[in-house]
């Protein structure tokens, strides 16, 4: 305790933990990794990770882990402190196991190895979690005969970490970050490479890159592929076979390998590919059987198209492979393809080739343009590419407007849950269509990424991931900005509000920004955002914030048309603006009453200015109607003058 | 105009020298009636009216004197009469000239003091409705 006292709130995670910034450990996944001082429990055994914020960490994992489990170095806690923000993790209990040169004896690899992570495994599993982060640098021991533990894989994409060899060849194909949460499954056939590279004493297949061994193990198999000709103990090398089945179906549970001979025992006879009596040329290489194929025409869709639309795919796939019915379902793709009547339709090429790779091979991700990812990968995949990548962006875009998950979905029915994925698909494309400030595919973004922090330039020395934290940090950056040019609600914070709304004030916030296209109902509009989530928020006064959205309310002030009325609101805003409370603000400006009197005034005006006008034209244009009238009165006057005269006279005359 | 004439002539004739007088006293209201040809005649109407006034008087010494030619002479003869008569009628063109432009003048100024108080009014409104600062659009020229 005595350690943190001196410390500030702000710089504490969970008000407990506190980064040591000068003392650094070894990354882990690449984040840079801290000491941790534990202000309550004085626990020793933790470290921070320092989260990225273009990499978002995984929602699912620290909510399922809120209760540690053996054998797993579990997140304790995460938080912002400053501009980053730090997952507090178990520190490993020892090196890693790839520090071992030796070959493990088969005793100590299924003792302290297998039993001990199926043991973990099944614990994520029944909390409905992976770990997708199974490899020798991320798997500690103590000590020599102790049992295992697992790494963390909690604080990026999972699987982002993963070399090729240690993931499933469909999962090795995607980006690194669009391979998504998964199943258990994958964990087991990483779990299976490396009690292979234990028992092995190295790692095979060093000589390789990422795309040779997905391709290898497609080939041959994965067990084929990494233990060619070596030998491994009985046990290991028949559970090994076992958990490194392409098929994820055919590989044993958790539950099973905690049992080896039981696992051992279970056989699945999985058919290998079919071999072609001749090869097809495709991407400057041969296939031999149609996985080998598929994974060809994923990773060049111009050539795979070019030989679809030669029929070259299908002659092969009826002559060389011998397999009359799949090549009769890809010609009947082709000739739907040929019969549709939009010859240059880029996206319909792209979706013959993607459902082309569905049929040759059941079991691979959606392969759109190029871009290989299972659909729980595509939150990360956006969040990475959004700045950094926009061709990738395009991509991902097309995949989610013209719904391809669920087109993909619905050629591997029996291999996935199309229902969930055709709703999740429509979902998302709703999501990307709305439009207006805060919506489309930043916003989406966010949804998808929970723990993605708001992006606005606005906030970049602060680490914001949830609605209580944007507006104490908009107060902060509220001294920093040019108050009348800088909108406090940019197009990152309105799409960070839209995502972290709870539903029943989403679609208000969003008809919101939808309607903000004029400065005053802009202006008004994030007034009214931010005073909303204040007042649900039981925030304190924000008297920097309300001093730059009282800075924002000229256009608004404007609306007003009575120059007194507008001074005595603006006098009043300022009152209000001291007292920092948004609502009171927000209720001066739209006051209703005051603004159908200031409206119905107006027009009264408007009217009274239009009779000014025409009165003053009608003098400017009376001149000549004067003359006239000046003329006859002028000359009449003359006329009863000389009257008047002669009957003066004449009254003398006859008085004498 | 035949009767004109017939009553002139009868007049002429029957009066002679009230004829005689008259005619000399208004002369130039008689000039004026023939050569003012504007509709109405008002400069002539003026002029006939203000000569009319001024041989009121020799008139009516005429007629309680006797009526004869010899003081009609007389009269017509003497300057401050003629002179007076004339100046009258004088008085009579002038007056018809100068009275439009008088009406005229305060016609105008009524309208100068009307436009600059409706422009005046016109500002006031601007500046308490307008949103912005210059004070609204420029009124027409009324004058």
């Amino acid at each position: 305790m005595a350690e943190t006292a001196g410390r500030p709130d702000s710089e504490l995670i969970a008000g407990q933990y506190a980064v040591e910034e000068g003392r650094r450990l070894l990354p882990v996944a690449g984040l840079p990794a801290f000491g941790v001082i534990d202000g309550q429990g004085g626990r020793t055994d933790l470290m921070a990770i320092q989260l990225s914020r273009q990499v978002p960490a995984r929602p699912r994992a620290f909510q399922a882990l809120t209760t540690p489990i053996e054998g797993l170095l579990t997140p304790v806690a995460y938080g912002p402190v400053g501009d980053a923000c730090y997952a507090i993790c178990v520190a490993p209990p020892g090196p890693a196991v790839q520090a071992r040169a030796r070959a493990w004896p088969e005793a100590e690899l299924l003792d302290c190895v297998l039993r001990p992570a199926a043991r973990v495994l099944e614990q994520l599993q029944a909390r409905a979690c992976t770990h997708r982060g199974i490899r020798p640098d991320n798997v500690f021991q103590s000590g020599p005969g102790e049992p295992v533990v697992l790494g963390t894989a909690w604080t990026a994409p999972p699987a982002m970490a993963q070399p090729a060899l240690f993931e499933p060849p469909y999962s090795a194909m995607c980006l690194p970050v669009g391979r998504g949460d998964g199943s258990i499954a994958d964990d087991v056939y990483s779990l299976g490479v490396l009690l292979l590279c234990l028992a092995l004493g190295h790692v095979p297949l060093g000589q390789l890159d990422d795309a040779a061994i997905s391709r290898r193990k497609l080939e041959v198999g994965t067990y084929a592929a990494l233990t060619g000709d070596a030998r491994l103990p009985p046990i290991i090398g028949d559970l090994v076979r076992g958990m490194l089945a392409e098929d994820p179906e055919h590989r044993p549970t958790p539950t099973l390998l905690l049992d080896p001979g039981t696992a051992r025992s279970r056989r699945v006879a999985a058919r290998p590919p079919r071999r072609a009596q001749r090869s097809i040329a495709l991407a400057g290489g041969e296939a031999w059987d149609s996985r080998s194929l598929a994974l060809a025409m994923a990773s060049a869709p111009d050539q795979a198209l070019n030989a679809l639309r030669s029929g070259a795919v299908e002659q092969w796939l009826r002559r060389g492979l011998g397999d009359a019915q799949l090549a009769a379902r890809v010609e009947e793709l082709v000739r739907h393809r040929a019969q549709d009547g939009l010859p240059e339709d880029g996206n319909a090429e792209a979706r013959l080739v993607m459902r082309t790779i569905t049929l040759l091979d059941p079991l691979a991700p959606l392969c759109w343009r190029g871009t290989v990812l299972w659909p729980d990968g595509i939150g990360p995949m956006l969040a990475v590419a959004q700045d950094s990548d926009p061709e990738q962006m395009v991509r991902i875009e097309e995949v989610l407007v013209h719904e391809e998950v669920s087109n993909w979905a619905a050629l591997r029915s029996d291999r996935c849950d199309f229902a969930v994925l055709r709703v999740e698909a429509r979902q998302q494309h709703s999501w990307l269509q709305q439009r207006g400030q805060g919506s489309g595919v930043v916003r989406l973004c966010y949804l998808l990424n929970p723990l993605m922090p708001c992006a606005s330039p606005l906030l970049r020395d602060r680490w914001v991931t949830r609605l209580a934290e944007l507006l104490p940090a908009l107060e902060a950056a509220a001294g920093r900005v040019d108050r009348r040019v800088i909108s406090p609600v940019d197009a990152h914070v309105s799409a960070f509000i839209s995502a972290r709304l709870e539903r029943r004030m989403d679609k208000e916030i969003s008809d919101q920004l939808g309607a903000a296209d004029a400065d005053s109902a802009a202006s008004l509009s994030q007034l009214r955002i931010l005073a909303q989530l204040q007042s649900r928020l039981h925030l304190g006064p924000l008297r920097e914030l309300a001093a730059w959205l009282a800075a924002q309310t000229g256009s608004v002030l404007a609306t007003w048309r009575n120059r007194v009325r507008r001074a005595a609101i603006e006098a009043q805003l300022r009152v209000l603006t001291e007292a920092g409370y948004l609502a009171p603000m927000l209720l001066l400006l739209e006051d209703p009453a005051s603004r159908g009197a200031d409206a119905h005034e107006a027009l009264q005006a408007g009217q009274e200015v239009a009779r000014i006008d025409a009165e003053l034209v009608h003098i400017a244009g009376g001149a000549e109607e004067r003359a006239t009238t000046a003329s006859r009165v002028g000359q009449e006057i003359a006329a009863g003058t000389g009257l008047a005269a002669l009957a003066i006279s004449l009254a003398l005359a006859a008085l004498g | 105009m035949w009767l004109q004439g017939l009553l002139c002539g009868g007049m002429v004739t029957l009066a002679t020298p009230t004829s005689l007088l008259i005619g000399v006293l208004l002369g130039p209201a008689l000039l004026a009636i023939v050569f003012d040809r504007e509709s109405g005649r008002a400069r002539a109407r003026c002029i006939a009216l203000c000569s009319m006034a001024a041989a009121v008087a020799p008139l009516r010494v005429l007629w309680t004197s006797g009526h004869s030619m010899a003081l009609a002479m007389a009269l017509a003869g003497d300057l401050r009469i003629v002179a007076t008569a004339w100046v009258a009628a004088a008085g009579g063109w002038l007056l018809a000239e100068l009275m439009p432009i008088g009406v005229r003048t305060v016609l105008d100024a009524v309208s100068l003091a009307r436009a600059a108080k409706l422009r005046s009014e016109r500002v006031r409104l601007i500046e308490a409705w307008s949103a912005g600062e210059s004070g609204g659009s420029e009124p027409p020229n009324g004058r």
